[in-house]
């Protein structure tokens, strides 16, 4: 398998600021590419550089086999963009810069935009000026997915939309997966790169802190479990002393713990000792994974309390 | 404690003094730079009329030559042309071209205030704070109404080092300060009117150059404001107020009262519209768009700049073709005249044409200017952004948006230049001026260049320092008037000094290719600067 996206030990500083410190980036071709990270981590710095918006400091980096900077108009056919704070043309109607979008490009198939407006439900003649940010965001996922390319790179694309737009996005990006496109979909809302991603990258202060399948990161993790049981204190007092439990936490007949995914068979052979009156096991979430990973900042804020 | 904070809390005007600190903060700067350069150049410009006109001879002749139509269509009602003392000088020939940049100072800065934050959000989330209704108003009023009094007051302090009356450069200091009032006001309605600061700012843009015109159609029909035309123009009040000669105030009451006027109606206009919007309603537009590239795109963002320019820059040129029969009658009847004028009657209309060449030529400048400035303004909007991560590229989109600009102030001058001939044809009886008039304005076609030049080398460089091209255009525009006044070398940045002065001074080619060479070498630099550097939001 080729990939699409390699980036290796990038650098890019403002002034006395370094935005990417030695960045690593692997997006497969075909795959949904999730691009995790909190504001100001540099994820919209990657994405300008890929783009050849941005020229790298340091590093290398490879988008569709060619060099993002020098190679950017030839590239830039062959893959859209959609921004995170999308700013139209003030006198321009929405339909007007879909259609210019789309020309610049070297033509926009009439069917597949008719139909995207539609399913975002857009009205298309409403001037750049005039429309709210979610309906300046579907404008530009309007032209974007309209377009015929191998790539798209997608920077917080749904910010601003409403659920119901978001699931149908969900659904217009994997319809772009099926028909074999790479996606690079960066995203502080980890459920929906939890619902779209193979894989994901998360990157933190310029660099990438961890990379990989959604499934094998999740057997990094901790499953959380949570029993009613009759006999609480018994409970907490034997997951306790057990290996690979962390946390037990007593809430006045439910105990609440995390199990490392080798010692979930000790702990169901345990449990049934203390009477068990129900129990609701969740697998790890992007958001422990996260929370994992920023658990060292966590830490240091409570410490500063 | 507890009371005060409620009190200040409540009402249309709380929370008004935050807003002016934070507005008065962000323009610090601003407002230094134009304080500084207008009083700065009032004062270098008063002492350089006093040290060339120390005698009452050479007053007396400057006198005749300034009461001229085609002088007086630039300069002032004329009082005191019969002691034409240096205090009346410098109100009848300068006080005007420091009421123009005070005039625009104020009349952006209220659009700064009043309109631009509304429209990118800003205002939203000031409005969320315990701040009155009318506080943002008030306060981008109050802001700028202190811009234009920091102006005043600094020019007043410079004017104290020169040898005028103390009590008339109050007066003339005062006058600048009411008219940028008025034209204050003005924006703020204009502000109310459109949901777009660009809009208002145009509005108001145009309200000067409205009150401009009746003010020099005034002052040509009537001398010391006895003409209507005169006083349906701010700056015919201010004007009126003759400092250093009549000094009389209550000319200026009528500007105190029409200000009072526009800011009362922009309150009423205000509290009748939601946030956000304006009172001109908003069309809607094609579902189906027809532009196909940059070329296009440019065009429709900018017709309307380049019809508004066009059309100042076209309807000037004519205004001086019709009034060149009378500069010539003037020449003729005074014979005392010719000795300044080597050609005779010819050689004045000539000198007059080359003036006022210059002056549509920076006009066209000041267009050129904002159209690169508009280039910058994608760039930071993050529209450039989208279109750059098309199959587009860097130089494809800024060639497009530089020839564009380049080819609108190209055909702005030689149209205006053609209607000057044809209008200048028709008045002094002579079809030669057509031929005459086309190539004085195409003479100044490469200091357009120039400037676009300096624009794009700013814009590719350094983007962030863009208000460096407007401070270049502005001393163009300052040395074609007043190079003369201001220390030798002064001048040397400008290219007016080494184009010939048509059709005063003969053809002559070497400067005419040497600025275009100039001009297209910036024009490239800069587009390479462009081209290698990061996109700057």
């Amino acid at each position: 398998m080729t990939d699409a996206i390699t980036a290796a030990g990038l650098v890019k500083t403002f002034g006395p600021k370094r935005a990417l410190d030695g960045f690593d980036l692997r997006v497969a071709t075909g795959e949904v590419h999730g691009f995790l990270g909190p504001n100001g981590a540099g994820k919209s710095t990657t994405i300008r550089v890929l783009l050849g918006l941005l020229r790298a400091d340091g590093g290398e980096v490879s988008l569709l086999g060619g060099d993002p900077w020098r190679d950017a108009v030839a590239l830039h056919r062959r893959l859209a963009y959609v921004p995170g704070d999308v700013t139209l043309w003030p006198t321009l109607s929405g339909g007007e810069s879909i259609d210019l979008l789309g020309r610049l490009r070297g033509g926009i198939d009439p069917g597949r935009r008719a139909d995207l407006v539609d399913r975002f439900e857009l009205d298309t003649k409403v001037k750049g000026r005039a429309y709210s940010k979610g309906n300046r965001q579907k404008v530009a996922l309007v032209a974007a997915l309209a377009a015929d390319v191998e790539l798209l790179l997608m920077d917080e694309p749904t910010s601003g939309l409403d659920p119901l737009m978001e699931a149908q996005f969900q659904e217009v990006v994997r319809e772009a997966a099926a028909d074999g496109r790479t996606v690079l979909l960066s995203s502080h809302i980890l459920a929906e790169v939890e619902a779209l991603a193979q894989r994901v990258t998360i990157i933190r202060a310029g660099k990438a802190v961890l990379s990989g399948s959604l499934e094998e990161l999740r057997s990094l993790t901790r499953t959380t479990v949570t029993v009613g049981l009759r006999d609480a204190d018994g409970a907490v007092r034997a997951m306790g002393t057990t290996t690979g439990v962390h946390d037990p936490r007593r809430d006045d007949g439910h105990v609440t713990f995390d199990v490392d995914a080798d010692a979930l068979d000790a702990v169901l052979a345990a449990l049934p000792a203390f009477g068990v009156s129900s129990l609701v096991a969740h697998p790890p979430t992007l958001e422990d994974l996260f929370l994992r990973q920023y658990g060292e900042e966590l830490a240091e804020i409570k410490a500063a309390r | 404690m507890t009371t005060t904070l409620t009190t200040a809390r409540v009402g249309a005007l709380a929370g008004t003094r935050g807003l002016v600190r934070l507005a008065l903060r962000a323009d610090r700067w601003r407002i230094m730079v134009w304080a500084v350069a207008v009083a700065w150049l009032t004062v270098v410009s008063v002492r350089a009329l006093d040290d060339l006109y120390a005698s009452d001879t050479s007053r007396a002749a400057r006198a005749e030559l300034i009461a001229s139509p085609a002088a007086t269509a630039l300069a002032g009602p004329g009082y005191g042309l019969d002691d034409y003392t240096i205090g009346a000088m410098t109100a009848n020939e300068l006080a005007l071209w420091i009421m123009l940049p005070v005039g625009i100072m104020a009349v952006l800065a209220v659009t700064r205030h009043l309109r631009a934050p509304e429209e990118d959000g800003r205002l939203e989330l000031v409005r969320s704070q315990p701040v009155g209704s009318a506080a943002p108003v008030v306060a981008g009023l109050v802001a700028a109404a202190l811009a234009v009094l920091a102006v005043g007051a600094l020019t007043f302090v410079g004017l104290l080092s020169t040898s005028l009356d103390p009590a008339g450069s109050a007066l003339m200091c005062a006058s600048v300060v009411v008219v940028a009032l008025v034209l204050a006001g003005a924006s703020a309605v204009a502000s109310q009117l459109s949901a777009h600061a660009r809009t208002a700012s145009s509005l108001g843009m145009a309200a000067i150059g409205i009150a401009f015109v009746l003010r020099a159609v005034g002052d040509v029909q009537g001398p010391q404001s006895t003409s209507v035309w005169t006083w349906l123009s701010p700056f015919g009040w201010s004007q009126a107020t003759a400092p250093y000669t009549e000094d009389r105030w209550w000319p200026l009451l009528v500007g105190v009262a029409a200000t009072a006027v526009s800011v009362a109606l922009a309150f009423v206009l205000a509290g009748r519209r939601d946030l956000g919007t304006g009172l001109l309603a908003e069309r809607p537009g094609r579902e189906h768009g027809r532009i196909g590239g940059i070329v296009g795109l440019t065009w429709r963002r900018q017709r309307t700049a380049i019809w508004s320019w066009g059309a100042a820059v076209v309807l000037c040129g004519g205004l001086v073709g019709v009034l060149a029969a009378q500069i010539a009658d003037f020449v003729a009847d005074q014979p005392a005249l010719e000795d300044l004028f080597p050609g005779g009657v010819g050689g004045a209309t000539a000198a007059a044409f080359a003036l006022y060449s210059v002056f549509l030529a920076v006009l066209a400048f000041a267009y050129v200017t904002t159209a690169v400035g508009a280039a910058r303004h994608e760039e930071t909007s993050g529209r450039a952004e989208t279109l750059l991560a098309l199959p587009v590229s860097r130089g494809h989109w800024l060639g497009s948006q530089l020839a564009l600009a380049g080819m609108a102030a190209v055909v702005m001058l030689l149209v205006a230049g053609l209607v000057m001939g044809l209008t200048a044809a028709a008045s002094l009886d002579d079809p030669s001026q057509v031929r005459t008039l086309v190539g004085a304005a195409a003479v100044t076609i490469p200091g357009v260049l120039v400037v676009l030049g300096v624009a794009v080398l700013v814009l590719g460089v350094a983007p962030r320092a863009f208000a460096a091209v407007w401070a270049y255009v502005a001393y163009v525009g300052v040395m074609a008037m007043f190079g003369d006044l201001l220390p030798d070398g002064a001048d040397a940045a400008s290219p007016f000094t080494y184009l010939p002065a048509m059709p005063a001074e003969p053809m002559t080619w070497t400067p005419v290719v040497g600025c275009t060479v100039v001009g297209l070498v910036l024009v490239l630099v800069g587009t390479q600067g462009f081209r290698r550097r990061d996109l700057q939001g």
